[in-house]
């Protein structure tokens, strides 16, 4: 009979205390609202300062002018961020363990993580109290209706877009597209005279990363790969397969033949890293980098770019 | 037998033959006698043999590990993971890879090794297994209980370090990729090891089918015989493990395949078994290196494609297949 009775007392708890959480919560949904519906009137005042609308992959989205407190969701986002000078307050990263890329340096120091890319951490974006979250529709899509009623939210499409596009998506939601095309223009003109100094027309260059066993090769259309052709190496022909990279089996490792061949490690310096099917073949591949899959694979965006040039630079330069 | 030893030797040959490089066979008989060009010399020598070599150890071990463990514990669907041999050995390298930066096969092969061999005497201890009263069964549900909550430790661990997740998806899949002489060589003796004990007591195991009571008055010494069963099963299915990473599906299938075909004499079922098992793992590795050019599947994704339909033929017997 007690415990009759504590079982319906500790319900009526539950359920009280369900209530009084819902009502907390929808009182908050109706402050976020009131925030985002009624513009200040300093900032009607002035246009530059008015709110702008973002066209994104989830429809339009009215986004503050010069936004303040910004999360983004993914790499090439955090990248173009810390590049336009915004600094984010909360960043998804790939790593926990690691926190955010080390190449950013010291303008990201601040950067809190909130989860990974994959699973980004809701709760963490919340109580940074952000005004603007930038995420990915091909990844995040199932957070949509949750982060809007944290903050304003636009996603761009897919990470798998060129990189520059996405750079300019991520500088559209900050408000800053001039910069952003400014440090694409800077990308490229790097690149230009990489080309020139060094010579690398006509001369191949195929990036791989290796992965239990298996060679995955990279591609003129990802990233790496595009840095790879804008400083004038070709890319050796074969199916890509409407992909950013192509797994190959190692008995077809002499597949990734070139002048000038690069394989992503974690450690530079380990030689060991490099896959056995290539070791095995060292007389095929004469010219081999190890490199950073920090900047070469996941730094995506116009910082890792200056990164994967400064080693391209750095190694055409040993080798002439 | 006879049979199974020519098909062995068919598969063998198919997996020097077989890759993801459509190396010609003529290129493939001048490589094997040092002749022909670097790419087929290459393709034979340092990647299919070794594959190979892998391949008939760890099937090898796996088939003799599952048909012991159906022996000992008189249980058709017992399985060498049942110990938590696997378990082990898989969390010890989700360790090494997030803590010890541990980043090759051979690294991965002495954590998993000394993973498997810390479990199966922590397992062994809590389980009983010298205690000639307590059941088989005692056992089996200390291992299962202990793979459990290692398996869930593992997950918890590459959960939240996508780096280790990453690594771990290739080793936990079970491959032969860059298992190579260094790989294996060191883990043979163990293996061979377990084989030996493994052969003497198949004729002790049969006595044992019938029950300990029956097996003690056939003058069996049922605890030494379950002891030495143990110390097998632990040795082949970690070394396995240690090599390839868990290849799911060797050890429960092949034995039940040797016993329709071949009786349930143990001396039998175990010699079956050995072969069975070199059969399967090599024969999948080959379908695995053809299944989706240009890349490769690993094995261990082969054999669970192969061995869930065989499960539910099994299933579907009209007779539970005897022990």
């Amino acid at each position: 009979m007690r415990s009759a009775v504590s079982t319906v007392r500790s319900r009526v708890a539950v359920l009280a205390a369900v209530t009084a959480l819902g009502l907390g919560l929808s009182a908050c949904a109706a402050d976020a609202d009131a925030g985002t519906a009624d513009p200040t009137p300093s900032a009607s005042a002035d246009a530059s300062d008015a709110p702008r609308v973002v066209e994104h992959a989830r429809g339009e989205t009215e986004v503050p002018a010069h936004p303040q407190r910004v999360v983004v969701l993914e790499p090439v986002q955090l990248d173009t961020a810390v590049a336009l000078g915004v600094e984010p307050v909360g960043a998804a990263v790939l790593n926990e363990a690691l926190g955010v890329p080390a190449y950013l340096g010291d303008a990201a120091a601040d950067v809190q993580t909130v989860g990974t890319v994959q699973e980004p951490n809701v709760q963490k974006i919340a109580a940074l109290q952000p005004d603007l979250i930038i995420g990915t529709e091909s990844r995040h899509s199932a957070l949509y209706d949750q982060l809007s009623d944290v903050a304003p939210t636009v996603f761009m499409a897919t990470q798998t877009d060129p990189w520059q596009d996405n750079v300019r998506f991520t500088a559209t939601a900050l408000g800053d597209e001039s910069d952003a095309q400014k440090l694409l223009d800077a990308y490229d003109a790097r690149c230009k005279k990489i080309a020139d100094e060094f010579g690398t027309a006509g001369q191949t260059a195929q990036l791989i990363r290796p992965r239990d066993g298996i060679l995955t090769l990279y591609g003129p259309t990802s990233f790496a790969g595009s840095t790879l052709e804008c400083v004038g190496f070709t890319t050796p022909e074969r199916d890509w397969e409407n992909s950013i990279s192509v797994d190959v089996s190692p008995e077809n490792v002499l597949d990734a033949k070139a002048d000038h061949v690069f394989v992503t490690t974690t450690d530079v310096t380990d030689e060991s890293s490099v896959p056995e099917a290539v070791r095995a073949n060292a007389a095929a591949f004469p010219q081999l980098h190890l490199v950073d899959q920090a900047w070469w694979i996941t730094g995506v965006g116009p910082l890792g770019g200056q990164a994967v040039l400064d080693d391209i630079e750095k190694i055409l330069s040993a080798a002439s | 037998m006879v049979g199974a030893l020519a098909v062995l030797l068919g598969v063998v040959a198919l997996s020097v033959l077989v890759g993801a490089n459509p190396v010609p066979p003529g290129d493939v008989l001048d490589a094997l006698l040092g002749r022909g060009t670097d790419t087929a010399r290459f393709v034979v020598w340092d990647q299919r043999l070794p594959r190979t070599l892998a391949g008939l150890v760890v099937g090898g071990a796996l088939g003799v590990a599952g048909a012991l463990m159906q022996a000992f514990t008189r249980n058709p669907l017992a399985d060498p993971g049942l110990l938590g041999v696997n378990a082990g050995a898989a969390f010890a390298v989700a360790l090494g890879i997030t803590f010890l930066g541990v980043t090759m096969p051979a690294g991965y092969m002495w954590l998993a090794c000394l993973g498997a061999l810390v479990v199966a005497v922590g397992v062994h201890v809590l389980g009983g297994a010298a205690d000639l009263r307590a059941s088989p069964a005692r056992l089996v549900v200390t291992g299962v209980a202990v793979g459990a909550v290692l398996a869930g430790l593992t997950s918890g661990l590459t959960l939240t370090h996508p780096d280790t997740f990453d690594r771990m998806r290739g080793w936990a899949a079970g491959s032969l990729l860059e298992r190579g002489p260094q790989v294996v060589l060191p883990v043979l003796p163990l293996i061979v090891l377990g084989l030996l004990v493994a052969a003497l007591t198949a004729r002790s195991l049969n006595a044992v089918a019938l029950g300990p009571d029956v097996a003690q008055a056939q003058g069996v010494d049922v605890r030494r015989t379950r002891v030495l069963v143990l110390a097998a099963v632990t040795v082949l299915a970690g070394g396995a493990t240690a090599i390839a990473g868990p290849v799911a599906f060797v050890g429960l299938m092949v034995p039940h395949v040797v016993r329709w075909t071949l009786g349930t004499d143990q001396r039998r079922v175990l010699a079956g078994s050995l072969l069975g098992g070199c059969v399967l793992v090599v024969a999948s590795d080959v379908v695995g290196r053809v299944a989706v050019p240009p890349g490769e599947m690993p094995v261990g994704v082969v054999t669970a494609f192969v061995g869930a339909p065989v499960m539910i033929a099994l299933a579907r017997r009209r007779r539970a297949t005897a022990l």
